[in-house]
C-alpha cells in the first residue's frame, strides 16, 4: 500500500523537479542552477521511491542518483569557486 | 506462562509491522509536502523576478524536509531489523541504511555551506542597500530647494 502511494507521489516529484529546471533555465539562463533544482527534486523522488520494502533496483537507482548528485554538486563548487577567483 | 508465551512473536512483528509503517509514511509524507512547498515557492518566485537569493534559500528549506524524512526512513529501517528474517533482507535494510545515511551526511554537508553562501550573500548586500540614497519619497523638511 504504502510503496503504491510513494511511488505515485515520487513520479508527481519527478514531473515537478522537470517544470521547476525547465523553469529556471528559460527564467535565469543558468544552466548550473537549473542541474541543482533538478537533482534536488529527484533526490526526493528516489528517497520516495526507498520508502517501503527496500527492492535492489530501488536500491541502485536511488544510490546512482545521489552518486551523481555528488558528483555534480562538486562540479558545480568548483567551478563557483574557480569563477570567484 | 512467560511473557513471550503470553504475547507471541507473531503478535510483537504485526505490531512492529505497524509502527514501521506508520514512521515510514510519515517520513513519506515531509519529503513530499517539501517537494510540494518548494515547487510551489520556486514558481512564485520566478514569475516575480525577484534574483537568484530566494532560490538558495528553497533550496535549503527543501534540503531541510529531505533530511527530516530521511530521520523518520532511518528510525522506520531500525525498527524493521527487529523483524528481519531473513538474510537477504538484513542486507538489504543495511544497504537502504547505508545509503540514507550517506545522503544525510552529504545533506547536512551542502545545507551547511549553502546557509553560509546565504548569509555571505546577504552581508555583502546589507551595507551596499544602506550605503544607496533614497530613490522615492518627498524630501525631508528643512532641506533647500533645488534650482532647476
Amino acid at each position: 500500500m504504502i510503496s503504491t502511494v510513494s511511488r505515485d507521489a515520487a513520479l508527481i516529484v519527478t514531473a515537478a523537479g522537470l517544470i521547476v529546471a525547465a523553469v529556471a533555465l528559460v527564467r535565469t539562463r543558468r544552466a548550473p542552477l537549473a542541474l541543482a533544482l533538478l537533482l534536488d527534486f529527484f533526490t526526493a523522488a528516489a528517497l520516495l521511491h526507498l520508502a517501503g520494502p527496500p527492492t535492489w533496483p530501488a536500491l541502485g537507482a536511488a544510490a546512482l542518483i545521489i552518486a551523481i548528485r555528488q558528483l555534480a554538486s562538486h562540479a558545480l563548487t568548483a567551478a563557483r569557486g574557480r569563477r570567484h577567483g | 506462562m512467560s511473557l513471550a508465551d503470553g504475547f507471541g512473536e507473531h503478535n510483537l512483528e504485526d505490531v512492529v509491522n505497524v509502527l514501521v509503517q506508520v514512521v515510514e509514511a510519515a517520513g513519506a509524507a515531509i519529503i513530499f509536502v517539501g517537494a510540494v512547498i518548494a515547487f510551489v515557492r520556486f514558481l512564485l518566485v520566478a514569475f516575480r523576478r525577484e534574483g537568484m537569493d530566494p532560490f538558495a534559500q528553497i533550496r535549503l528549506d527543501l534540503g531541510r524536509f529531505l533530511v527530516l524524512g530521511l530521520e523518520f526512513q532511518l528510525a522506520a529501517d531500525i525498527l524493521r531489523t527487529a523483524v528481519a528474517p531473513s538474510f537477504t533482507e538484513l542486507a538489504q535494510l543495511a544497504t537502504v541504511a547505508a545509503i540514507r545515511t550517506a545522503l544525510n551526511f552529504f545533506l547536512g554537508l551542502e545545507i551547511k555551506e549553502e546557509t553560509k553562501l546565504v548569509r555571505a550573500n546577504k552581508a555583502a548586500v546589507a551595507p551596499v542597500a544602506a550605503a544607496a540614497p533614497p530613490t522615492t519619497g518627498a524630501a525631508p523638511p528643512g532641506t533647500p530647494a533645488q534650482p532647476p
